[in-house]
């Protein structure tokens, strides 16, 4: 089992009360009306499916049921780190994480 | 006046038990109410603790009480109130005046939710069993409140300053609850009052 660490809950929980969410960071377009259907598909049902590290967005569901990030390692399952909606992550494929 | 039914009413009773290592009593018709609210504003905060004669908690799993009202942190913006029967009317009445005009809500929640204490030498056994959640004292102690899962229902449990167990959960898993205890408690013995 998973222990993931809860930015609102300060507290390290249990997976079993975690439901996973999908990819993180996918700003909604400005002007959807202007997309082609083709930017549109992507933006709706394109995701993400990386080696790696992968952002990716969870909800404490038995818990404070509040949405929050998550980067993890997909080939490890290891948790860097957990961040509240609206930040940005400190681990990114780019640095930081080596 | 409806009359109010508990959600335990009909279920039957373990069979007594020469030593009861653990017992269930069921705070039935307490008033629950949900409230939301910026804890930034202090408006709100203030409206919040003028009512309810308590300052509204803001560190995570913690709840504060008086004699009137139990509150406990549910998210940073949002609360469990918990007060006697009948008295939650009163207690969303006078909130939504104090607080007129704000981004605020306030939700009973009394029929849907369930107030169970369990006690008992016992006790750590079976929330061992029953609880993902580290009950040791020293993760859990008196007067913190957890949101989790008991036997894989929600839950937000609450530790007492009398050692046990308040355990706040839905009235349409109270059956099964109650099934689970009666399960885990067998080796133990279970009381119900």
């Amino acid at each position: 089992m998973l222990h993931i660490y809860c930015p609102y809950c300060e507290e390290l929980r249990e997976e079993e009360e975690f439901s996973y969410s999908g990819e993180a960071h996918i700003a909604r377009p400005t002007d959807p009306e202007a997309l082609t259907d083709a930017e549109w598909g992507d933006y709706v049902f394109f995701r993400k499916n990386p080696r790696g590290l992968h952002h990716e967005m969870w909800n404490h569901a038995a818990g404070c049921r509040r949405y929050f990030n998550a980067t993890r390692d997909t080939q490890s399952y290891e948790i860097h780190e957990t961040y509240k909606m609206g930040e940005k992550p400190s681990v990114t494929s780019q640095g930081a994480a080596q | 006046m409806t009359s109010l039914h508990s959600p335990l009413a009909h279920v039957e009773l373990p069979e007594a038990h020469a030593h009861a290592g653990v017992t269930l009593r069921e705070d039935k018709f307490r008033g629950h109410l949900n409230l939301r609210g910026n804890p930034q504003d202090e408006a709100f905060t203030s409206a919040a603790e003028k009512v309810l004669g308590v300052a509204l908690p803001t560190a995570p799993n913690s709840a504060v009480e008086n004699d009137a009202v139990r509150v406990y942190w549910l998210c940073p913006n949002e609360w469990l109130l918990l007060v006697a029967e009948g008295a939650e009317g009163q207690t969303e009445a006078d909130l939504r005046a104090a607080m007129e005009g704000q981004h605020i809500a306030v939700t009973d929640l009394s029929s849907g939710q369930t107030l169970i204490n369990l006690s008992g030498e016992n006790l750590p056994e079976v929330m061992m069993k029953s609880t993902v959640y580290d009950c040791h004292e020293s993760n859990f102690p008196v007067g913190k409140a957890v949101q989790t899962t008991f036997a894989k229902a929600g839950a937000t449990i609450y530790k007492c300053a009398d050692g046990s167990y308040d355990l706040v959960i839905r009235r349409s898993f109270a059956d099964y609850i109650f099934l689970w205890l009666k399960d885990a408690c067998a080796e133990y013995g279970l009381a119900v009052q």
